[in-house]
């Protein structure tokens, strides 16, 4: 797969630069004629866009060797003699990797097969030493599954409210080296990525607008951060996509190509090694708007892998063509014998799986009165590890009523994302799960839900647990005062009629208009609240007796 | 003969040193003046572990395709030349912890292919003086005359079409090549991996029998090698080898079940359920039984050297003599094995030999291959230090396996190798032990008996008029075997005492046993006289007779 070297890197300041630059000058092209115009043109056709995308999985050990998949920066310290290719050594599968690409099939509706075989895939280059990779492209892993883009994920109008993706297969495979550029004659090479378990996962032709591309590759992603199948994306190089690109003219049918299965479409040409989401869209822009050009100039669309760098993203560049193109003799490993998967463990694995982003959004929205905004927030923060925890603290609280969870649910989901958000804005904090223990935050939602604590007091305590006080809450609460003691009666009654006896041309208005004068009984409430104590009066209360002692006399 | 060496040996005894001197001054000496057999071996100061009771005892040379850590590893290749690998091969470690010291890496035919040994990029094997000379046999030409020529009782090869086995029968020794998977190939540099198997030569059977004791052993290391559960399974298939389907016993014992091969010598017991489940008796076991042997119409091949045919013959009538029964077979498919034979092996090769790039080990890439911009990588390097036969197979595998030919060629000949396994399958007494589908066969043969090759070993001379493709017809008779990974040895005809031997009248009678019965056809082999070379010379004398 990952036949071509990474897109020539410029340094990451030219990189943002350009960006820039190029998304200045799209604002320009927003001329409204020259929009009308486009839009106009790419009315008439259809695009089609499939994608794979090739994702690390979430696993200590790589595919055939025991070697340690772990990170190391010591070069080729996670090299053993077959990551290497050394002569005689040989292919030794760890089932460890199943797991996570069981999930990831799984999390994609894929049908597991029972019976998977490898291949090796041959070609030359300096990042693959045994000259082939080993995939599965004869009997993969898994096939047939789907995925349903909607709105929330970032669809277009033009995507209609809701899309479902067909997902081909998803195969198991080995990841090359790492080549690092010397100068112009001198390649660096570490081997410790050699060998480490990939999953390919390829779509159908089931995407119609860039939009929609870059959307279904996100939901991927995300969908394997869920099931943990992968814990780095693209902003990591963990995941890379191929898409394969085509455009027909909607009002002729004489396109004739088709791409597993799905006929009808024009000639496609392949774009390679795309590495984030935003590269994603705007190659499928550049290439669709590349072929309509050539279409419409009566040229044809020739079968070829393209390239498409950051530094110019509003074209691709031809990289090699058919006749160019490398043949991978496609072979069975005959070291390797087929892998045979019990429906007992997919069953297993299917049980265990965590949901999905839509499954938690749904939980969230439905059980917990998240509004959407709200749920999609905390999904994303933190790669779930905040939703972890506010679950964690929702199950200290022990709360089965419905109501009661709903109730507590929105108040914890308020401290975790607003409260403690502000807090970590303002300090430039990075959230961790051990910032502040779950059990401590419950406890603190627990004694504001008992009145035990004002909103102030609250904030000032979550303060202190923030600054890393491991005192219980209760101690924090009574060694620093926070604890609410409401006023009784009396003291409400005596410090009312002091207000009163201070202000009395403003109460003798209140007295004689009642209702009407709103401003001088708000207005004599925010004396009370001046005078009394701060950490014990409750504005309700004292607006009550108010109203009490100044009613209008006769009423 | 006796062995060379027993399990267990004798105590390390002193003098070890000056033996193993003795050895590698031998060695210098015969490496510099014969045959070209040896490419590398042991210095003199280097001392030893092993348990040396003479000069050649106890010490063994390997094929130069198994990995060794102090003595270099080429394949006979350019490309690999300076290549010392870091771990060892799972053989020559058995073999070293058993107290046998390798001493020398033996010449072959560059990463195996070749059937003389003279596709060497250090130099051809020879088997005899000058214009004289007669082939070895390949492509373990060099282990198979280290014994022929007494420079070590026993030596290693590997055996992927006939490459042990074949120069067994032109050097006039044993060469045994046991059932894949049952010897692992870790450290072994694979030619062809679905066929590749390591092969033992001896000057005596009972030699045969002690390394391939050592060597029969199931290595985690190796994907492909049997596991524990399977070589369990194989020996209790084997065991109801004298009994018809349905047929029980009534003295059902418990039976001792050796798992041949696992590391920790697991043995298991047979509970006397379970020993009635196979319909087994004790005493049924263990009675000597006449054995059916099959001659297959398709090996009579009007090529065959008189030789050869004659020794064929009087060997089938020494065995009825003993008791046993021949009967004719048919394995229909045997002409096309060779075929598919050289469509897979290639293909396994081009795909094998893609590593050697000259990036990470052997001779290194010259700064001036003109591999960058956009030229095809490595192409000049690989050209540079492959050899002619290499690269021909490399193209040959290269070309089945591409787009347009893989369904012509790959394909039809991976259902060939099928068919050449049906065909066994279906005149064997025993089922294949790990194929469900196949059954036991009560009028079916144990043994198979067919020359190595068709004709005793013709002169270098000779061969270098043949083209490439006139001598890949030299492993015809051995290419089915490897095919349907079947367990097959080649026994010399024994030259007598009072007749001088000399090379080119060396024949090899190929036995071919079910998969899995490699100890059964051991014990047969034993069981049955070698052919002494009068007898052949008389028979082949009548037979000159009787076309006069």
């Amino acid at each position: 797969m990952l036949l071509e070297p990474l897109p020539e890197q410029a340094p990451l300041r030219k990189q943002l630069k350009d960006a820039a630059r190029a998304s200045r000058g799209k604002h320009d092209d927003e001329v409204s004629e020259r929009d009308r115009v486009r839009h106009e043109r790419l009315a008439q056709w259809e695009l089609t866009v499939g994608i794979e995308i090739h994702a690390q999985l979430n696993t200590s050990s790589k595919l055939f060797s025991r070697a340690s998949a772990e990170y190391t920066d010591v070069p080729n310290a996670a090299s053993w003699p077959f990551d290497l290719a050394v002569p005689g050594s040989q292919p030794l599968f760890q089932p460890a990797v199943l797991v996570p690409a069981i999930r990831a099939a799984l999390a994609l509706k894929c049908q597991i097969q029972r019976r998977s075989k490898f291949d090796r895939k041959h070609y030359f280059y300096h990042d693959q030493p045994a000259g082939y990779q080993i995939t599965q492209y004869y009997e993969p892993l898994a096939r047939d599954g789907h995925l349903v883009l909607t709105q929330q994920d970032g669809l277009g109008e033009k995507d209609g409210g809701k899309i479902e993706i067909g997902i081909k297969q998803v195969q198991l495979e080995q990841d090359t080296a790492k080549t690092q550029e010397q100068d112009e004659v001198t390649s660096l090479i570490d081997f410790n990525r050699s060998g480490h378990a990939l999953i390919e996962i390829i779509s159908l032709p089931h995407l119609h607008t860039p939009e929609a591309a870059a959307a279904y590759v996100r939901k991927v992603q995300s969908i394997l951060y869920a099931v943990d199948a992968a814990t780095t994306g693209m902003e990591l190089g963990g995941l890379r996509a191929d898409v394969n690109v085509s455009v027909r003219r909607l009002d002729d049918n004489t396109s004739n190509h088709s791409y597993s299965g799905v006929g009808g479409l024009g000639q496609r040409t392949e774009i390679k090694n795309l590495s984030s989401f935003k590269s994603v869209e705007d190659a499928v822009r550049a290439e669709r708007d590349r072929q309509i050009d050539v279409l419409e100039s009566g040229g044809t669309i020739e079968g070829e892998t393209r390239g498409w760098s950051l530094s110019a993203p509003g074209v691709t560049r031809r990289l090699r063509g058919k006749e160019g193109e490398v043949d991978y003799r496609y072979m069975p490993d005959p070291d390797i014998s087929p892998l045979y998967i019990h429906p007992e463990v997919v069953e297993h694995l299917r049980e265990h799986l965590p949901p999905v982003p839509e499954q938690l959004l749904d939980m969230l929205c439905a059980n917990y009165g998240f509004t959407v905004v709200d749920a999609q927030a905390l999904l994303a923060l933190d790669n779930g590890g905040r939703l972890l925890w506010y679950q964690d603290i929702v199950a200290h609280l022990k709360v089965r009523e419905n109501d009661v969870r709903s109730r507590l649910g929105v108040q914890v989901g308020n401290w975790v994302l607003h409260e403690l958000g502000a807090l970590l804005t303002t300090t430039e904090t990075q959230w961790h799960p051990g910032l502040i223990d779950s059990q401590q935050m419950a406890d603190l939602v627990s004694l504001q839900a008992q009145n035990k604590l004002t909103g102030p007091s609250a904030k000032r305590l979550l303060r202190i647990l923030f600054d890393g006080d491991k005192r219980s809450v209760a101690e924090i609460a009574e060694e620093e005062n926070l604890l609410f003691m409401p006023m009784t009666d009396e003291e409400y009654d005596a410090l009312a009629d002091a207000v009163i006896e201070a202000n009395s041309s403003e109460a003798d208005v209140v007295r004689q208009n009642g209702k009407q004068a709103k401003g001088k009984l708000k207005f004599l409430l925010g004396q009370m609240m001046r005078q009394g104590d701060r950490n014990r009066i409750e504005a309700q209360r004292a607006e009550r007796i108010l109203q009490t002692k100044l009613s209008p006399v006769g009423a | 003969m006796s062995p060379a060496f027993r399990a267990g040996g004798a105590k390390i005894r002193n003098g070890i040193k000056q033996r193993t001197s003795l050895v590698a001054e031998e060695y210098r000496r015969l490496r510099l003046t014969k045959h070209r057999a040896v490419l590398s071996h042991i210095a003199e100061q280097e001392t030893s572990t092993g348990r040396i009771r003479g000069p050649f005892q106890n010490v063994i040379p390997l094929k130069d395709n198994f990995v060794t850590t102090d003595l270099p590893t080429t394949c006979a290749s350019y490309i690999l030349q300076g290549f010392k690998g870091s771990d060892k091969s799972t053989v020559a470690q058995l073999l070293e912890d058993f107290g046998i010291t390798v001493v020398a890496k033996t010449n072959m035919d560059e990463f195996g292919m070749g059937s003389h040994s003279l596709n060497s990029a250090f130099g051809e094997v020879q088997n005899g003086p000058g214009t004289h000379a007669q082939s070895a046999g390949g492509s373990s030409g060099g282990s198979a005359m280290a014994v022929a020529d007494n420079m070590a009782s026993i030596a290693i090869g590997s055996d992927t079409g006939g490459s042990v086995r074949l120069p067994a029968a032109y050097t006039g020794i044993f060469g045994f090549k046991p059932s894949y998977g049952r010897i692992s190939r870790n450290g072994l540099v694979p030619y062809a991996n679905s066929l590749d198997t390591v092969g033992i030569f001896a000057r005596s059977l009972a030699d045969v029998a002690s390394l391939y004791k050592i060597l029969n052993k199931h290595d985690p290391a190796d994907p492909t090698c049997l596991t524990t559960d399977s070589r369990l399974r194989i020996e209790l298939a084997a065991l109801r080898r004298g009994l018809a389907p349905g047929e029980t016993a009534g003295d059902n014992l418990h039976i001792r079940v050796v798992a041949a091969g696992d590391t920790s010598e697991q043995e298991t017991d047979l509970t006397a359920t379970e020993a009635e489940h196979i319909g087994l008796s004790k005493a049924r076991y263990n009675q000597p039984r006449r054995m059916r042997i099959g001659v297959p119409d398709e090996y009579n091949i009007e090529e065959m050297h008189p030789l050869v045919r004659n020794a064929w013959t009087l060997y089938l009538s020494a065995l009825a003599a003993n008791g046993n029964q021949v009967v004719p077979i048919s394995l229909p498919t045997t002409k096309q094995a060779l075929a598919a034979y050289y469509v897979l092996a290639p293909a396994e090769a081009s795909s094998n030999l893609a590593k050697y790039d000259g990036v990470r080990y052997g001779i290194p890439r010259s700064q001036q291959a003109p591999d960058n911009h956009n030229g095809p990588l490595y192409s000049h390097h690989r050209g540079e230090f492959f050899g002619d036969e290499v690269k021909r197979r490399i193209l040959l595998g290269t070309f089945t396996l591409s787009a347009g030919a893989m369904d012509n060629y790959f394909i039809q000949a991976q259902k060939v190798r099928r068919l050449v396994q049906h065909d066994f399958n279906s005149v064997f007494r025993l089922a294949h032990p790990l194929m469900d589908a196949s059954q036991n066969n009560p009028s079916g043969v144990d043994f198979i008996v067919v020359p190595t090759s068709p004709t005793p070993p013709p002169l270098i001379s000779e061969v270098k008029r043949q083209s490439s493709l006139d001598s890949y017809v030299n492993d015809v008779f051995t290419v089915p075997a490897s095919l349907a990974g079947l367990p097959a040895i080649s026994v010399p005809v024994i030259p007598d005492d009072d007749m001088p031997h000399t090379p080119e009248k060396n024949v090899g009678m190929q036995i071919i046993g079910q998969y899995g019965d490699d100890r059964k056809l051991l014990q047969f082999v034993k069981a049955n006289p070698e052919m002494q070379m009068n007898e052949l010379m008389d028979g082949l004398r009548t037979w000159k007779k009787s076309r006069m």
